[in-house]
């Protein structure tokens, strides 16, 4: 894909938790945003908000804050037409932006309180939808499941990419989460695939896809230098490409065709 | 005169005060002005040129409009301030005002109208130009990039741009347009009209949306009493009710 096609590519990146999900995304992001003819959206859709750190991003006001602040308005006797509220969410949504070298970093924050305010849900999906439109490529960082990619931030995607680690605990989540998708239409996905990560040898790759029949995106190695960013709170964007992981995720960037 | 004749008169008089600082008077050009964005048109951070009303800053965006021909300098575009050409890597604090005379106007009418003139900021599809507007804080950020202030991008045309969605629609006869840009303290003064004008059109949104018609308990009510076109607009959905 390149800048003019007019289409916009959409990732979501889902598995067990711990198996480095957050690692994948921001190693993508670094990558995809070396492109200059690409403009990317990362969407931190873990409570936990750890992508944020990740890129070496802030958290300036997350879409949860936003939502929270319209329904406080309205709770207060602002009353706001769908214009208004649609107009509203799409300033605040740009002020909550967190801008990078050639990406953007949107935080979803932690789900939300208690009530139904599905309009506000609703309209606020719709914005961040015809946000990404604006983007060549969305990636968006998962929980475990799609359900929260589906309620909280789109619908439909390009790519599901489920990471695991070696274990086989990671691997059932990884089927279990395709299977949700595919069965319950959590997420559309037009392409499901599978990234197992910290790989220490050929043989853990064989033995993992005997049991698995989620097309293998790539693998990535064992790498200490993230264990190291990770440990030190430092941004993945500042990883050496020739560090074995960096490249790992180079690969799979790859083998999604872009 | 109409709802929006005292405001009119307060932006009127702000333009004279100004007289004496940066103030310069387009017409619109006739040539195409600027080529179109198409759907990708984002303005990153790093790619901006000169923004506008950033949320850090002060900001103010409004219409107002009137049935007397004369109150409008049709086409005239005054920008108060520096132009963007003056402005390259900086972020200003911002203030936008269209002014339009129009055929028609009552109290059936005025808050749909409303909405449309609202609108008709979403019709400007410039390259490198991006806006985005709270209509509920009457305020508007626009980014502009890098590569449109290169090629000469200015305040004439975004008036141009600006002014052709208004001449489409068949009950608007003049437009005019208002930039500033010179500080601050320019921004608040026209804020004070905004919020004038606000409470007009909260008043008008309220009559609409809302049921009620109890105006002893209504906090519109000193501006439905000041301004017959709502005092009319009341009276008739009072008597539908």
């Amino acid at each position: 894909m390149g800048k003019g096609d007019g289409g916009t590519t959409r990732i979501a990146v889902c598995g067990k938790g711990g198996v480095g999900k957050t690692s994948v995304t921001a190693l993508m992001v670094k990558h995809l945003s070396k492109r200059e003819d690409l403009k990317i959206l990362a969407v931190d859709a873990d409570p936990a908000v750890g992508l944020a750190m990740a890129l070496g991003e802030k958290v300036k006001k997350t879409v949860n804050d936003i939502r929270n602040d319209v329904i406080a308005m309205a709770q207060g006797g602002e009353k706001l037409s769908t214009p208004e509220t649609m107009d509203l969410l799409d300033y605040e949504l740009l002020d909550a932006l967190s801008e990078g070298p050639n990406f953007a970093f949107l935080a979803i924050g932690r789900p939300e309180m208690e009530g139904c305010f599905c309009r506000v849900n609703d309209l606020l999906k719709g914005m961040i939808e015809t946000l990404s439109d604006k983007f060549d490529v969305v990636i968006i960082d998962g929980e475990a499941g799609v359900e929260q990619v589906n309620r909280r931030v789109m619908k439909q995607v390009d790519h599901l990419v489920l990471v695991t680690d070696t274990s086989a605990k990671g691997l059932h989540v990884a089927e279990t989460i395709r299977s949700l998708a595919r069965d319950q239409e959590a997420v559309s996905a037009r392409r499901v695939g599978l990234i197992i990560n910290r790989v220490r040898n050929e043989r853990e790759v064989e033995t993992l896809l005997k049991r698995t029949t989620v097309e293998l995106l790539g693998w990535i190695p064992e790498d200490d230098h993230i264990r190291d960013q990770d440990l030190q709170g430092r941004s993945f964007l500042d990883l050496a490409d020739e560090s074995p992981g960096s490249a790992g995720v180079a690969r799979v960037v790859e083998a999604l065709g872009m | 005169m109409g709802i929006f004749a005292g405001a009119l008169r307060e932006v009127r008089a702000f333009m004279k005060n100004a007289e004496n600082h940066n103030v310069r008077e387009f017409a619109p050009l006739t040539a195409p002005a600027w080529p179109a964005g198409g759907d990708k048109n984002l303005v990153m951070a790093a790619d901006v040129g000169v923004e506008l009303g950033n949320p850090r800053e002060e900001s103010v965006s409004f219409v107002l409009w009137t049935e007397e021909m004369a109150e409008i300098h049709d086409g005239r575009i005054t920008l108060i301030g520096p132009d963007i050409q003056e402005s390259r890597g900086r972020s200003l604090p911002f203030g936008k005002i269209v002014l339009v005379g129009g055929r028609g106007f009552d109290e059936g009418n005025i808050y749909e109208r409303y909405r449309e003139l609202e609108a008709l900021r979403y019709d400007l599809d410039l390259q490198g130009y991006m806006l985005r507007a709270a209509s509920v804080y009457q305020k508007e950020w626009i980014r502009i990039s890098r590569a449109a202030v290169e090629d000469g991008f200015s305040f004439r045309i975004m008036g141009t741009e600006l002014i052709k969605p208004f001449r489409r629609k068949d009950y608007i006869d003049a437009v005019e347009v208002l930039f500033v840009t010179s500080g601050v303290e320019d921004i608040s003064r026209l804020k004070g009209i905004a919020t004038g004008v606000g409470r007009m059109i909260a008043a008008m949104g309220k009559m609409v949306d809302e049921l009620s018609m109890d105006c002893d308990t209504c906090e519109y009510e000193d501006v439905c009493n000041a301004v017959e076109n709502l005092k009319r607009m009341r009276d008739r959905l009072m008597k539908g009710a």
